[in-house]
């Protein structure tokens, strides 16, 4: 049996001890967030027992647009191939797919600096964004991927996890190629252009642990055997817990232009 | 018939479908420019969790919209033999699932026409706070901006994925990818904070009435149509940021959800508009797809183009 298998069948099997016994949720009376919302947002565990990510998240705008490099991307611009670097400087901004509001995968949309907002429930969590609106569902029991069947190229990727302890660890594939690692603005040394390709091949394993009742750490490691010559790793992005009970709803729409879309973002 | 086809199928029909359908309503002309603004879905893979349970409406092979929306209208929920799911935590229905089509089985009491204040005509001639996006006369509606479906449905497009989750109702759209939140809150609770700004899906809270679900929907941003214009009698059917909408949602047996709006908008309407209940019916899928919605560029350019008309014309008036 492989280890996806065996793994899905011991997510299965937990999912199904927590229907079985009938878990109840322990309400939270007290704080404001997650309470309200009966959701017992700041309790450590989910009333099925995972570590418990629900709530609003933030994280500070990271990357290489202000002369400090705080995303590690100049290591991941000297990890380009060749030929990527090649077709990167025959790109510019404008061809940056967040430019005509295509949402940006993780863990790019984990530098923007915009609210996340993340809820679960047995075998599943959902992750929501904030800046490019769009959803993620990601299925925690370890099962395999999309079989081949059904598996298309998409921006997001198609999503599994499994819990590693109490860390949620996401295997992400299928990409479209389509995405960008980071922005135009992202220029970490002197020969930047700002472009920052992927591939089709791309695959990103990314790892989700709640600290503390207001903390939670991501990170992700990038493999693209097309356009990298090795992966290359995230810094710890810190999430921290926002006092609102819902994000906002900002859509995108191309013909304000980016620069509107960011204003009314905020910062 | 396999179950990708029938997938395939599915998803054009209900997004393509229902795209083309508005093309034809508005102007039949314009249909081939205006459809490629849409992305159509493209395959949902089986079920492996909450959708297993379910074949009975839409078993694999019914493959056309309207044999679907029948087979889901002529239903008649049996929750002895499908018995309403529920969920571990509070013991309510659990609406989880992928659901298609969207299907009438009591039309609205009246027309919402009919309740159209003759003093909203000017806002509604001016696609309301949608007013210089929008020529209702033939170029465009909120969908090919990639909006939200209308209220009226929830905002629910042709196929949706429902997730009922501790303290929430989370309603995922496969055309489109867009989203709604529905914190569900207790009869005493505290409220959830709404959010900061207006929006085109407004901030929900939802409640329990017994097995139902209420949803009160307000802090809209007066952008969202409720029905598209019927040219050349019908004008756009606009909203103001008084739009305050009641949905109640039910799950009667496993096979469906069902789904009805009272609409106040008191800028707009001269009393509540009750809308038509509305019935889903379970598909054995596992969850949406990414389908994202993009601009067509043609159809933008055809529309700045109008928006310099327009400008140029109300300048020559000064």
């Amino acid at each position: 049996m492989s280890r996806r298998a065996m793994g899905a069948v011991a997510g299965a099997v937990v999912v199904g001890a927590a229907l079985l016994v009938g878990v109840r949720m322990s309400m939270n009376e007290s704080g404001a967030t997650g309470a309200a919302t009966g959701t017992s947002a700041f309790s450590a565990q989910t009333a099925w027992g995972e570590p418990n990510l629900t709530g609003v998240w933030r994280a500070s705008p990271l990357g290489a647009g202000s002369g400090r490099d705080t995303f590690n991307l100049a290591k991941l611009e000297g990890l380009y191939t060749p030929e990527a670097h090649t077709r990167m400087n025959g790109l510019s901004a404008n061809d940056d797919p967040t430019m005509r509001c295509t949402p940006p995968a993780f863990p790019r949309a984990a530098m923007l600096g915009h609210p996340i907002q993340i809820i679960q429930r047995p075998g599943f969590a959902f992750v929501f964004t904030e800046a490019y609106p769009v959803f993620r569902i990601v299925p925690t029991t370890g099962r395999p991927h999309t079989s081949a069947q059904y598996l298309f190229p998409t921006h997001l990727g198609d999503s599994t996890a499994r819990w590693e302890g109490d860390t949620l660890v996401v295997d992400v594939i299928s990409f479209n190629g389509e995405g960008w690692l980071a922005g135009p603005q992202d220029r970490p040394t002197n020969g930047s252009t700002g472009v920052w390709l992927t591939s089709d091949a791309m695959h990103i394993v990314e790892r989700w642990r709640r600290v503390d009742a207001n903390t939670l750490e991501y990170q992700a490691r990038v493999e693209d055997p097309k356009t990298l010559t090795m992966p290359w790793d995230t810094p710890t992005v810190v999430f921290k817990r926002q006092t609102v009970d819902r994000i906002e709803e900002v859509m995108c729409r191309p013909e304000d232009g980016p620069a509107t879309y960011l204003a009314r973002l905020g910062s | 018939m396999s179950v990708r086809k029938l997938s395939v199928l599915a998803m054009l029909a209900c997004s393509g479908l229902a795209v083309l359908a508005l093309v034809v309503a508005i102007g039949a002309s314009r249909a081939s420019a205006q459809i490629r603004t849409y992305t159509p879905p493209k395959t949902a893979k089986p079920g492996a969790d909450w959708t297993e349970r379910i074949e009975e409406i839409l078993p694999p092979g019914v493959e056309s919209r309207a044999e679907a929306t029948a087979r889901v209208a002529a239903y008649k929920p049996d929750p002895v033999k499908y018995p309403v799911p529920r969920t571990p935590w509070d013991g309510k229905p659990d609406f989880s699932g992928v659901y298609w089509p969207d299907a009438t089985i009591t039309p609205p009491p009246v027309p919402l026409e009919s309740l159209y204040r003759p003093e909203a005509r000017e806002y509604r001639e001016r696609g309301g706070a949608a007013a210089g996006l929008i020529d209702w006369r033939g170029i465009d509606t909120p969908n090919y901006h990639c909006w939200p479906p209308s209220p009226v449905n929830g905002s629910m497009g042709g196929t949706v994925q429902l997730v009922s989750a501790p303290g929430y109702l989370l309603l995922l759209n496969e055309g489109g990818s867009n989203f709604r939140i529905i914190p569900i809150v207790g009869e005493n609770a505290p409220r959830p904070s709404a959010s900061r700004n207006p929006s085109y899906q407004g901030s929900s809270i939802g409640h329990w009435e017994g097995d139902t679900l209420v949803v009160e929907v307000t802090n809209f941003n007066g952008k969202p149509w409720l029905g598209n214009a019927q040219p050349p009698n019908r004008l756009p059917q606009t909203t103001s940021d008084a739009l305050r909408i009641v949905e109640r949602w039910s799950r009667p047996d496993a096979q469906v959800f069902e789904h009805r709006v009272v609409i106040e908008d008191a800028k707009m309407l001269s009393a509540p508009w009750t809308g038509a209940a509305d019935r889903r019916g379970i598909v054995p899928y596992d969850t949406v797809q990414e389908s994202l919605c993009f601009l067509d560029p043609e159809l933008d350019a055809r529309h700045k183009e109008f928006a310099a008309q327009q400008a140029k014309k109300s300048g020559a008036v000064r």
